[in-house]
Formats: C-alpha cells, sequence, structure tokens
C-alpha cells in the first residue's frame, strides 16, 4: 500500500528570481512525476511543512518541475531563504487540472494576475504545444508594476507561436520607462476581440482579481459555464480527507482548483 | 441467531483478549455514564455494563487517532507503507448504532477514491467490533430523526443484545462468523422467549426516542431546509453564544477533518503528523495574507451543518451525523442541534 503523505525526495537545482517576491524554482524529484497542467502538488519545506503550489513547467516534462512562487508566510519565506542543493520534497499530483478537452476548438481566453500567471504558463505550454487545436488564445496579464510582471522574457516567444496567438499586458498604474498598457486587468477586457459565444476564458490570480474578472466576464456577455477560475482555499491533505478546502460541497484539491464558475456562484463569500 | 451466558461471553472476552486490545464500556458510579475503558485483567470489573447506551467518547479514536505520525522523511525515498503488523489490534466491545453508523461514513472519506489513507485503512481492518443494542436512550439522543435505529443493523462483526442471563448474539462478518466458530462451544441456539425480550427492548427504547423528539424536524428534509436558509440571520442566533472551543467536533464520531504538520525530530530526520482539527477555529482555513473564506464565527458554526447535512449529502451521499447527540452534552453554550434546526425550519416557513 502506499503512502500518500510521505513526501518524495527533491533537490531545487536552480531558483530563478521572477520579480523581488516572486521566485521560481527548478526541482529535481528523486523519480519522474507526470502532471497535468493545472493539476497540483505539496511541496515539502523539511521540518517546517507544507504549501500547494501548480507548476508553471510544460507537463511534457517529468524529470524536472518549476514552480513559481509568491513570497507570503512560513513555508513561503523558508523557500525563498533557501539556495540551490537544497533538499525539499513533493506529493502529488492532486486535483482535476484545466478542462482541456473542454478547449478544444474554442477561443481560448486566458486572464493572468500576479503570481497567478504561474499556473496559468503551464498551460500556456500545454495549448502552445499544439495551437491549431484552437480556434485562438488569447492572454491577458497583469501586475501592479513594471517590475512585478513574470516570466516577462517569455512574452514576445508566446505571442508570436502561431497565428491566432495574442498576448497583452497591463500594469495598474504609471510608472516611468513604462510604455505599454496602463489599468487594471480587466481594462484588457473592455471590446474584446473574440467571438465570446464559442470562447473559454479561465483565470488565476488574487481572490480581489477573480472577483473583478469574473464580474467583467459577465459584464461582458460571458455565461457562467464559460468561465473557469483557480480558486484558493487553505489545503492539508490535498485528496479531499481532511475536509479543509470545500467550496460549497466540492473540495477543491479533488474537484478543482480550477472550477467552473456556475457550479460555485451561489457560495457564500465565495471570493473570500 | 444465537444466545450467550453471561459467563461464557467472559469467557469469550477473555478469549479474545489474547489476541488484542481489550476494550468495554465501564460505568462512572458518579454520573452513571459510561466511557471506553481497556481490560487488563478478569473477571470484568463490576461496572462493566453492555445495555444502556453510547459512552461519552466516540468510536472513531480507535480508526483515526488523536494524534499519528504519518510519515518520516527523507528516507530511502520509498512511500511504501510499513508493515501493518506494527499496528495495534483493537477489540471494542458495546460501540452503539450511532457509533457503528459514524465508521462507515468515515470510511467512505479515508479509504475510498483515488487515495487511500492506509494508516486508517490498516487500523479499521485490525478493529474487531461487538456492537451492542440500546436498552435505554439520554437525553440528547436523536438517532430516530436521522432515520437509524437504537440497535445495530450493519457494520459489526458481533453484536450483542442483553436479555435475561446473558446475551442474543447477530452475526455482522466474516470476522464475526470466524470468531463465532472459533468458539462455537459457548454459544447455544436462542430460545423463543430470548428473541421476543430483546425485541421488546428495541421497541421500547425506539418509541422513547420517537417521543423524545417529537418536536424535532426529521433529517431527510434537513437539506432541502438548510439550503433554502444560506444567507439567514437565523445562523447569527445560533451561533451567539458558541465559545469556539471545538468541543462539538472533538466529540462528534463523524467528524473526520484532520491537520498535517511536521516537526523536526533529530539533524536530518523530520516527521510529518496526522492530528484532528477543528472547522470552529479561526485558523481552521486560514490563508496567506489573513484571506479567510469563514472570518466570522457565525460562517464556521452555519459550515458546520452544511458541511454535514449539506455538502456532504451531495458529495458522499449520506447525511455526517448519526443522531448520537454527544455535541448537545458537551457544548458549554448549551447550542442544540435539534434546536437550531427547529429555528432555521420555522424561518423557511416564514
Ligand atoms: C491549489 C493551489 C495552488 C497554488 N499555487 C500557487 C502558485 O503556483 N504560486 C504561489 O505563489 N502560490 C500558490 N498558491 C498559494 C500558496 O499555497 C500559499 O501562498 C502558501 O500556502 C502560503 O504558505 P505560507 O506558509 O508561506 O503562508 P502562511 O500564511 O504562513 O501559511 C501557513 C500554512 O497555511 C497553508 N496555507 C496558507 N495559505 C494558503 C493558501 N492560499 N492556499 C492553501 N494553503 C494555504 C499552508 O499549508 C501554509 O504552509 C496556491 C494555492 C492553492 C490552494
Ligand atoms: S443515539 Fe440512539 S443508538 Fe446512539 S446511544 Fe442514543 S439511543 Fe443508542
Ligand atoms: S486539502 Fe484536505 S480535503 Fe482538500
Amino acid at each position: 500500500m502506499k503512502n500518500p503523505y510521505y513526501p518524495i525526495d527533491a533537490v531545487i537545482e536552480e531558483i530563478i528570481e521572477e520579480t523581488p517576491t516572486i521566485k521560481t524554482f527548478v526541482l529535481k524529484p528523486a523519480r519522474p512525476i507526470e502532471f497535468r497542467a493545472g493539476q497540483f502538488m505539496q511541496l515539502t519545506l523539511p521540518g517546517i511543512g507544507e504549501a500547494p503550489f501548480t507548476p508553471s513547467s510544460s507537463p511534457k516534462v517529468t524529470e524536472k518541475m518549476e514552480i513559481t512562487i509568491l513570497r507570503t508566510g512560513k513555508v513561503t519565506d523558508a523557500l525563498h531563504e533557501s539556495e540551490a542543493g537544497a533538499k525539499v520534497g513533493l506529493r502529488g499530483p492532486f486535483g482535476k487540472g484545466y478542462p482541456l478537452d473542454k478547449l478544444k476548438g474554442k477561443e481560448v481566453l486566458l486572464v493572468g494576475g500576479g503570481v497567478g500567471l504561474a499556473p496559468l504558463r503551464s498551460l500556456i505550454h500545454a495549448l502552445l504545444d499544439k495551437p491549431s487545436d484552437y480556434k485562438r488564445i488569447s492572454i491577458k496579464n497583469g501586475a501592479r508594476l513594471p517590475e512585478e510582471l513574470c516570466f516577462n522574457d517569455q512574452y514576445d516567444e508566446w505571442g508570436n507561436a502561431a497565428p491566432n496567438v495574442d498576448f497583452t499586458c497591463t500594469i495598474d498604474t504609471p510608472a516611468s520607462g513604462w510604455e505599454g498598457k496602463v489599468g487594471l486587468v480587466t481594462t484588457l477586457l473592455d471590446n474584446l476581440d473574440i467571438d465570446i459565444e464559442n470562447s473559454i476564458a479561465l483565470s488565476c490570480g488574487p481572490e480581489i482579481m477573480l472577483k473583478f474578472v469574473t464580474l467583467k466576464l459577465l459584464e461582458v456577455g460571458y455565461k457562467p459555464p464559460q468561465i473557469y477560475l483557480s480558486m484558493n482555499r487553505k489545503m492539508s491533505c490535498g485528496m479531499g480527507k481532511c475536509g479543509r478546502c470545500n467550496v460549497g460541497h466540492y473540495y477543491l484539491c479533488v474537484d478543482g482548483p480550477d472550477m467552473c464558475y456556475d457550479k460555485i456562484k451561489h457560495v457564500p463569500n465565495v471570493f473570500g | 441467531m444465537h444466545f450467550i451466558d453471561s459467563t461464557n461471553f467472559e469467557r469469550l472476552l477473555k478469549k479474545l483478549s489474547s489476541e488484542g486490545e481489550l476494550f468495554v464500556p465501564v460505568r462512572n458510579e458518579e454520573n452513571g455514564k459510561l466511557s471506553l475503558s481497556r481490560v487488563d485483567a478478569f473477571p470484568l470489573d463490576e461496572n462493566v455494563c453492555f445495555d444502556g447506551y453510547r459512552t461519552v467518547e466516540p468510536l472513531k479514536g480507535f480508526a483515526q487517532f488523536l494524534r499519528s505520525p504519518v510519515a518520516e522523511y527523507p528516507s530511502a525515498d520509498s512511500d511504501e507503507m510499513a508493515d501493518p503488523d506494527g499496528f495495534p489490534d483493537y477489540i471494542v466491545v458495546g460501540a452503539r448504532a450511532c457509533d457503528v453508523n459514524s465508521l462507515e461514513l468515515i470510511d467512505r472519506i479515508q479509504v475510498e477514491g483515488e487515495f487511500i489513507d492506509p494508516f486508517y485503512k490498516i487500523r479499521r481492518d485490525k478493529l474487531l467490533l461487538i456492537a451492542a443494542d440500546c436498552s435505554e436512550c439520554g437525553d440528547s439522543c436523536f438517532c430516530t430523526l436521522l432515520g437509524n435505529k437504537p440497535w445495530p443493523e450493519k457494520g459489526f462483526d458481533l453484536s450483542i443484545a442483553k436479555v435475561s442471563g446473558g446475551f442474543v448474539v447477530d452475526i455482522g462478518s466474516d470476522r464475526g462468523t470466524a470468531v463465532f466458530e472459533e468458539n462455537k462451544d459457548l454459544f447455544t441456539e436462542t430460545r423463543e422467549g430470548q428473541i421476543k425480550a430483546r425485541d421488546e427492548i428495541r421497541e421500547r427504547v425506539a418509541s422513547e426516542l420517537e417521543q423524545k423528539n417529537k418536536d424535532f424536524p426529521a433529517a431527510d428534509k434537513l437539506p432541502e431546509i438548510l439550503r433554502g436558509a444560506l444567507n439567514d440571520e437565523v445562523w447569527d442566533e445560533i451561533a451567539a453564544h458558541c465559545v469556539e472551543c471545538g468541543a462539538c467536533t472533538n466529540i462528534c464520531p463523524t467528524c473526520y477533518c484532520f491537520l498535517l504538520f511536521d516537526q523536526k525530530l533529530d539533524g536530518e530526520h523530520f516527521q510529518r503528523v496526522q492530528s484532528w482539527d477543528s472547522c470552529q477555529v479561526t485558523g481552521y482555513a486560514r490563508m496567506a495574507g489573513m484571506l479567510n473564506p469563514r472570518p466570522r464565527l457565525t460562517d464556521r458554526v452555519k459550515h458546520r451543518y452544511y458541511h454535514k447535512y449539506d455538502y456532504l449529502v451531495s458529495s458522499h451521499e449520506a447525511i455526517y451525523c448519526t443522531g448520537c447527540g454527544r455535541c448537545i452534552d458537551t457544548c458549554s453554550a448549551g447550542i442544540d442541534m435539534r434546536e437550531s434546526f427547529k429555528k432555521v425550519k420555522e424561518k423557511a416557513k416564514r
């Protein structure tokens, strides 16, 4: 019998500084880990504890896994202070992952905010693996400041990956040296040149952003079944046993973490 | 159906006690309540009691420990479970229907689905359960509101019902059959009057329960009633006196929520521990940045009702309450689930 509480050994091979508060950790697990885009891992810092993160790397690569992490508390502080060579542990993958099947032939709209682009990057990798499977791939991303945009060295590559792919980003308030768009990420959803009826939108970011993105998407004509949100709840077991991560009657760790808005729209405090 | 007289029953327990740790209900001389206690010597203490009603503590602790180390790492990078032989064999005698039913509910969570909690599963497989009928019911008992009976119907290995001179015995599993076969000489066939005597007690207790709970709504209507009261102020009223101690979740036989935490053993070795947790305390669902989907006490009190009587009905097809009434006995604010349902139902009518 397998012990699902046991963390598989992994070594931090490389640390990439994305922004002042976000780092990408390139991990090499003791054995390859297969996952689908959007599934998440429980990352162990020995003796300190675990926290859930969605890999930001391509699901095609199983010997290595990249996880992009915002510094915000106990586990993430300790991670940000770690150096290459440090030992960590991994459990998972858990959850359903993104509904890739449902995206085929659709106009796919991705909306990221802050570190929310990290889980979406794994989906972007999966989509760009065969862009012709989708009618359109439109990526919108936002951050507060230019220096808080993660993966900004990769935007051009994504935007130019195929004729049906586009990438736009914005920052919240004007900053010196910034010549791109200014305004909250929701402003990128005004005047969308997307066939909304044939579109599915997926968003990942802070709860407050998810809330306003959802309201905006509804306003511009998306229906709740067309909206998928990467929800956030505190997690412990990752596999529907510890009872912690309910959104309504769903356990986010089993039924999510990406949830169709139609299923959860009635839940009180759904956005925290 | 079989019969075992009291002397032979004690012989049976003595024999079983050589195969594992034996627990029996013992009556507290001061308050008359029953508690499970380990038997270290025979003959059994005179306060050992196989009738009456449930024990103070729930049965779940035999399968899901209050605290249990679940991993030591790193260790040769294997997630293969250690040998089950290291786990204790428990024999619990006198578990009532409400407790037996509760373990079946927790099983659905811990050993079903894509992942299995191997610790729970091994302990559960090793647990020999000799259940018992209730010959009385407590003031807080409401098993019948849940559509359950005050006698075990399934989920046990053997089940006993006290009648004059001994016990009527039911066999409920292959393991129960094996215990019976190995000890056949201790049992006799039941006589006509014994089953009749048992059934009379059953009927009496069931109607006492019906009578005690006649003013409260039956649980099969609850999911619907609750769904209509999701944002109602009645919850503020219900939660008003809660002191957030978590006693209700700890003592509940079906509350299974836990937390994993890690600690350092020595040098380069670490341990992961699973520990019971309570959805009633603030930190339970709090996330980084102080985000909390249930920041107010009312949200958390309400969550407990919805989780048990609505969410788990949708996700696991069962109400996660067996009507044992322990939460009523233990609550220092005097919150009575049955009263809460009544309030919510009346609210729904308005
Ligand atoms: C499915 C999922 C995927 C995620 N993916 C990413 C990601 O790719 N990148 C990223 O930067 N962040 C991600 N997060 C958020 C990340 O898990 C939290 O920021 C992290 O748990 C904070 O841990 P901490 O110990 O530093 O914070 P503290 O506030 O000190 O938290 C203590 C403990 O509480 C738990 N906890 C706290 N916040 C959360 C939370 N939001 N969600 C779940 N458990 C929490 C953890 O077990 C944590 O160790 C994800 C969350 C979820 C639920
Ligand atoms: S709730 Fe029912 S089964 Fe449980 S102790 Fe009371 S009478 Fe017996
Ligand atoms: S994290 Fe334990 S149930 Fe979801």
